[in-house]
């Protein structure tokens, strides 16, 4: 090997990998989404926009993006908001930091499928600890604080959780009105560590004497503080923490396949699940293509977002 | 000290612990049942570590239940009983055999009622050889963008940014359908081929080298090294902290996989992986195996929550590591 050829033979099985892994299979989404292609026939006919047009009006695929917009629009804004939260609890704190860092980060070590499994014997609606919590409090008074009827104007006996108290609570993953939400908040109990440890390390590369001389600047309260220093120096983080929240929301996958298998009634219906069960178990490869490049032209629009936030700030600093 | 000031820190603890519980609670749930027998699970009783009391293994009496030959074989043992009261007093020795402590039985049912091992090992081999090709892969190729000079060396690491942009879940279906034209499904080759190539390791190489002092490459090549020895005699030594880094990335990752392994695997049970192997446990289940089933979870959660213990700088290092670019 010659210096000269070196680099080429550096560079070689990455570069076929990358056009063999990474591009060729784009291109083959998108030619196939043309197509109703399956696997095993011998042929198929080019059926030009179609699967577009049925992912645009099938009542199913309807379901698909507004589950999908669901979760993303719920989970992103809680789990970066309680991560940010979380991140400057801890950083004001005088003892227990790092104990609390540990708690926080083991569900984004966890295996999702495995805890996924958990929380279901968890939320079971007779045996799970969950709802013999909620249960065992019914008519102390807990039930009595979070019913609000303590508050005026509220009457007590309506609330949420006296009318459980009564009528029985949730059977959560089963009930069509309560599987989402429920997926949502799995996705955040995992996500928000993650996003916590990014905001930490925010925290600790702003300079101490920039908060001090807004201090000294007169900006007294923390808020204030916080809204004129911290925050705009945190956009960073910010940004690249949405990102990559949003993408991961958008892939969400492990806990809709083991916990609802898109029902109650497709209320759970995501795209990635979409894509495995129309695609892999169904075999109509042109709608699976059809749903993929849809799904990548999505994160595509995300990063490319980011991108363009990310060079905005480049002149600032 | 204000006062103010103590009320402020309980408050943040009170909230944080709260928070805690939440973030705690299905650690404690999975634990707690793996160490429970089917009843107490099921009348949810005995607290964390489940009742002392032992319980019986249903499935041993039934398989040790003894038949007429084993009654006729002990008779002479019962002179003057009929064959009904010869097996009671069989069937309490048998029951007295099969009594065991939940938390046992419900481990090695973990391994017995499933090929737990196989799978872990399975993990393993699909993780270690993804991360071990991955490096192979990147090392040169990032090498060669940060320190060689080259016709279209440009080109290639646009090429790496662009690629940085697609998930390869997201991407799934097509490689599905190629590997499966290969007749590849349901082989290691298709756990592991698609994660070969790790445009982020690639990315995240080519960073580190940037900062690797030249004059370390030009002593080398004064030395008569060849770039391929530079590479893996001075460059990986080099980057080790990085790889760690890099390693814990990618294994996390796919251990933990479960979209992909769950495309290009079905149904071969010799290919699973710990993920798959868990599913597959819940799926043929009813809730009497709870129990096992949570003991399976918390052997396949347990590596990683022990790696993540025992070195957690590095592991948060290496999982936020897409965050530090």
């Amino acid at each position: 090997m010659t210096t000269r050829a070196a680099p080429y033979w550096f560079i070689g099985p990455a570069f076929i990998l990358m056009l063999v892994i990474l591009i060729a299979p784009i291109v083959i989404a998108l030619v196939l989404s043309f197509s109703d292609y399956s696997l095993g026939s011998e042929t198929f006919s080019w059926i030009g926009l179609e699967n577009y047009e049925r992912i645009a009006t099938r009542s199913s695929y309807i379901n698909m993006f507004t589950a999908t917009a669901i979760y993303v629009v719920v989970v992103v804004p809680v789990s970066v908001v309680l991560g940010l939260g979380v991140a400057l609890l801890l950083q004001s704190l005088k003892f227990g930091r790092d104990l609390y860092k540990t708690v926080f980060f083991l569900p984004v070590m966890a295996t999702l499928l495995a805890m996924a499994i958990v929380w279901e014997i968890a939320l079971h609606p007779s045996i799970g600890l969950v709802n013999q919590t909620l249960d065992s409090f019914c008519g102390t008074g807990v039930e009595g604080f979070f019913s609000f009827g303590w508050l005026p104007f509220v009457d007590g006996t309506t609330s949420w959780y006296s009318r459980h108290c009564s009528g029985g609570f949730p059977l959560w993953l089963r009930d069509q009105d309560y599987a989402l939400g429920t997926l949502c908040f799995i996705g955040i109990w995992q996500a928000f560590g993650f996003n916590m440890v990014l905001y930490l390390a925010g925290l600790t590369s702003i300079p101490r004497d920039l908060l001090q001389a807004a201090e000294m600047d007169g900006v007294k309260s923390s808020w204030e503080r916080f809204r004129l220093v911290t925050w705009p120096m945190l956009g960073p983080t910010t940004v690249f923490v949405v990102t990559i929240t949003s993408i991961r929301s958008f892939q969400v996958f492990d806990t809709v396949e083991a916990l609802t298998k898109g029902g109650p009634s497709k209320s759970t219906y995501v795209m990635m699940y979409a894509l495995y069960e129309k695609a892999v178990k169904q075999n109509l490869m042109g709608i699976g293509a059809a749903i993929t490049i849809v799904f990548l032209v999505f994160v595509l629009f995300i990063t490319l977002i980011q991108r363009h936030l990310v060079e905005r700030r480049v002149h600032y600093s | 000290m204000k006062p103010t000031y103590y009320i402020g820190e309980t408050w943040k603890h009170a909230v944080l612990i709260a928070l805690s519980i939440v973030v705690i609670l299905p650690f404690y749930v999975m634990l707690s049942t793996s160490l429970k027998s089917p009843g107490q699970v099921e009348r949810n009783e005995g607290g964390f570590f489940g009742t002392v009391s032992e319980m019986v293994d249903a499935k041993c009496v039934k398989r040790l239940e003894p038949d007429r030959d084993m009654i006729a074989a002990v008779r002479d043992q019962y002179v003057g009983q009929t064959d009904r009261e010869i097996k009671t007093a069989l069937m309490g020795d048998i029951q007295t055999s099969c009594t065991v402590h939940p938390a046992i039985f419900n481990y090695s049912s973990a391994f017995t009622e499933a090929p737990l091992l196989r799978y872990l090992l399975n993990g393993l081999i699909v993780t270690v050889s993804i991360f071990v090709i991955q490096v192979v892969i990147a090392l040169p190729c990032a090498y060669a963008l940060a320190k060689l000079r080259f016709k279209g060396r440009e080109f290639v690491f646009g090429l790496v940014l662009f690629c940085l942009l697609i998930p390869v879940h997201a991407i799934a279906l097509p490689l599905y359908i190629m590997l499966s034209k290969l007749g590849l499904t349901n082989t290691y080759a298709a756990l592991i081929v698609p994660w070969t190539i790790s445009v982020f390791g690639i990315f995240l190489m080519r960073q580190f080298f940037m900062t690797v002092p030249d004059d370390l490459i030009d002593a080398g090549r004064m030395d008569g090294m060849s770039e391929f020895s530079i590479v893996w005699k001075v460059m990986l030594p080099a980057a080790i902290p990085a790889l760690m880094a890099f390693a814990i990335f990618s294994v996390v990752a796919h251990w933990n996989d479960y979209f992909w392994p769950k495309i290009v695997v079905t149904g071969n049970r010799d290919l699973f992986t710990p993920p798959l192997g868990l599913r597959e446990f819940r799926g043929g289940s009813d809730g009497s195996l709870f129990g096992p089933m949570m003991a399976t979870a918390t052997i396949i959660v347990i590596p990683l929550i022990v790696g993540f213990l025992l070195a957690q700088r590095r592991f948060i290092e290496g999982i936020t590591l897409s965050g530090m670019k």
